[in-house]
């Protein structure tokens, strides 16, 4: 029998047992949808986590005040959690002055950025917001910064009364769209935005000193974070060893638990990725169960299937089919479901991609937070991969079912009823 | 009648057994059938329920093998043809009518007649014309596209007709044929099959065990308890027209 016939008469089985048919489906629907988010998921996720910290941050050191803590989803790009200054205790452990003396006196650091951060209000027109506003160093900022420019210019020596906005500010914040060159009020002073970033971000940008002025309980020649760019990205083990070493012969803790924590972009991001990495591989095995699942209702569907055909089965080879011909109608009515599964599959898939991550924003924190809605990956690979999956689930599901119809005896299967 | 003597028989049967298997026991259905058919006669398989006539006919139509003893259908032997020569064969000499039509419920007539083709792999556009031609010679060309759970018993068996013979094949196999139908329907039905051995030549085998019903045909074969006891020359036929 020719293969389209052979397609026809599948798609025929598929047709004529539409209940069935379709909960067979609908359990190939569910596993392919689930493995086809979680790993869109998983992928939307590594993406952002690279592109957030950047081929550029692999030399960046972050330096705070305070012990450090367990937490992966923690510190790890400058001025973000807004004012998560260091944890007081009785007696205030800072960074300060000495501090940056220290850092100074350490060969391979290449620029550092000293960062205070807090909330403060802005009013724009007569609009009111808060927004976390970052001081940085105005001189070395744009060096370090993994934030790109979406328009203008970045901070840079001697700016005063300045800002760069992130680009929730410029769109989206205010009722108006805010440019370049417009004034806003932070607290009471004036500041003109001479540059906006190209994130989604509503931080602010200002010159350190300008900082001190508005967030008024920072003490002046006090950081919250330290931003230490290295020469050589290669020696940065070493380098933060030094680091650490000198910091903690001049603050007295050496031998001692640190006072301070000095973390690196690339390990961070190694370690998130990491996690991301292993939290979509056991949510994807969970997904391949249930495509499993599924497998193994086809594989129910079409012994069923087989067995209710028995009689048409002696039908067919009464008047000339071969056993070829009917396994190939079996096989191909067990990789229809599959197909048609797969197909439907990848669309709730892409459905519930598109939902997740902004379900896992709205739970707050944490690196989800950035993803906005609609920017989910689905690559065409694993839309092949989907497809080609499902249709050899279904194959593999119908061969024993197809063998076993194939092989009936013509005579035994015309008397069946 | 004829002479057969110089002629290979198309169907040949020599000392067939059959024997089924229930449990610890052995049931045989054939013991020692031997029997020729030759090219153009119309033969009528007689004999009580249970004496291993529809057992012989599938045996004629290689839908089962003999247990002992060769079979031989168009000079092969049956036991020593692979699978899909079977399948082929089956497909191109013979014509199964069932007594329960056995048509496809889910397709229509034409769907059901195209069938045998599709599996011999005709071109579309001839199997088309072929299943189309076969259903208008049977007088079905208005209930084509019908289900046949739309169709009258009598139009069922029509289409079952139909379907046995759109492959043109030599020999048509039928087991009571007429058993699920009206007398009169009946009656269609073997004056169609003697019109397909008279005016086409066709080799019709027919079960039955309705002795009126065998008159219509040439030759009774009698089986009894799994032996063929009785071959005879029918010398009263009933014609269903008589030209
Ligand atoms: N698949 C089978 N398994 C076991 N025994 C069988 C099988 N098929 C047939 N038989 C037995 O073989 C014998 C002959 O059966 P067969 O169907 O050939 O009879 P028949 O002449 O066609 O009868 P009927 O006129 O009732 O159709 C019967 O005794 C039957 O019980
Ligand atoms: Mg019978």
């Amino acid at each position: 029998m020719r293969l389209n016939k052979i397609i026809r008469h599948a798609l025929n089985m598929v047709l004529h047992a539409k209940l069935r048919s379709w909960l067979t489906i609908l359990g190939i629907v569910i596993g392919v949808g689930a493995v086809i988010s979680i790993v869109s998921l998983g992928e939307t996720m590594q993406k952002q986590i690279s592109s957030q910290l950047g081929d550029l941050g692999g030399d960046l050191l972050t330096l705070r005040a305070g012990a450090s803590r367990a937490s992966f989803f923690g510190p790890g790009r400058e001025g973000g959690g807004g004012g998560a200054s260091a944890v007081s205790t009785e007696d205030e452990i800072v960074l300060d002055k000495t501090d940056l003396q220290v850092l100074k006196s350490v060969s391979g650091i290449k620029s550092i950025d000293t960062q205070i951060s807090g909330q403060a209000d802005i009013y724009y027109v007569a609009e009111k917001g808060s927004a976390s506003v970052v001081g940085v160093e105005e001189a070395t900022w744009a060096t370090v910064t993994t934030s790109k420019i979406a328009e203008g210019r970045m901070l840079g020596p001697a700016d005063t009364n300045v800002i760069v906005v992130g680009g929730r500010i410029a769109d989206g914040f205010f009722s108006r769209q805010v440019g370049l060159n417009q004034l806003i009020t932070i607290e009471d002073r004036l500041f003109r935005i001479v540059g906006i970033l190209d994130d989604t971000s509503s931080s602010i940008y200002m010159p350190i000193d300008s900082a001190y002025a508005i967030l008024e309980d920072k003490d002046k020649d006090e950081f919250d974070t330290i931003i230490i760019q290295v020469k050589d990205e290669d020696a940065i083990n070493s380098t933060m060893a030094s680091i650490e070493y000198k910091l903690a012969q001049k603050r007295h803790v050496l031998g001692k638990k640190y006072d301070f924590t000095l973390t690196s972009n690339k390990a961070v991001q190694a370690q998130r990725s990491e996690m991301m990495g292993s939290m979509t591989t056991f949510l994807t095995a969970i997904a391949a169960v249930a495509l499993l699942v599924g497998a193994v209702g086809i594989a129910n569907t079409m012994f069923t299937s087989v067995l209710e055909k028995t009689k048409e089965i002696g039908i067919m080879k009464a008047i000339g089919a071969r056993n070829s011909d009917i396994l190939k109608i079996f096989l191909i009515h067990a990789a229809l479901i599959g197909l048609i599964g797969g197909i439907l599959g990848l669309a709730l898939g892409y459905i519930l991609s598109g939902i997740l991550p902004s379900l896992m924003s709205s739970s707050g924190g944490g690196p989800f937070s950035r993803f906005g809605s609609g920017d989910a990956i689905i690559s065409l690979n694993s839309v092949v991969l989907a497809i080609g999956i499902s249709v050899i689930i279904g194959i593999v599901a119908g061969t024993i079912p197809a063998v076993q119809a194939s092989k009936l005896k013509p005579v035994d299967a015309l008397r069946y009823e | 009648m004829k002479d057969n003597n110089n002629r290979l028989p198309l169907v040949s049967l020599n000392d067939v057994w059959k024997i089924y298997r229930m449990g610890e026991v052995d049931v045989p259905a054939l013991r020692g059938a031997t029997v020729d058919i030759y090219k153009g006669e119309f033969v009528a398989i007689i004999g009580q329920s249970g004496s291993g006539k529809s057992t012989m006919m599938n045996m004629v139509g290689c839908l089962d093998m003999p247990s002992r003893g060769t079979v031989m259908l168009k000079s092969h032997d049956i036991s020593k043809l692979s699978e899909s020569d079977l399948s082929t064969l089956r497909g191109k000499a013979v014509g199964f009518i069932f007594q329960q039509y056995n048509l496809i419920q889910n397709m229509t007539a034409f769907e059901n007649v195209m069938l045998p083709l599709e599996f011999l792999e005709i071109d579309e556009h001839e199997a088309q014309a072929k299943a189309r031609k076969v259903l208008e010679s049977v007088g079905l060309h208005d209930k084509m596209y019908h289900l046949p759970s739309q169709l009258s018993g009598g139009q069922q068996q029509r289409v079952s007709i139909a379907r046995s013979l759109v492959t043109d094949p030599e020999i048509i196999l039928a087991d009571e044929p007429t058993g699920a139908l009206d007398s009169v329907t009946g009656r269609e039905v073997l004056s169609t099959l003697q019109t397909l051995w008279k005016k086409e030549g066709k080799t019709i085998i027919m079960v039955t065990h309705d002795l009126n019903l065998a008159r219509y045909a040439q030759k009774h074969v009698e089986l009894k308890d799994g032996k063929v006891v009785d071959i005879r020359e029918n010398n009263n036929i009933i014609y269903s027209d008589k030209r």
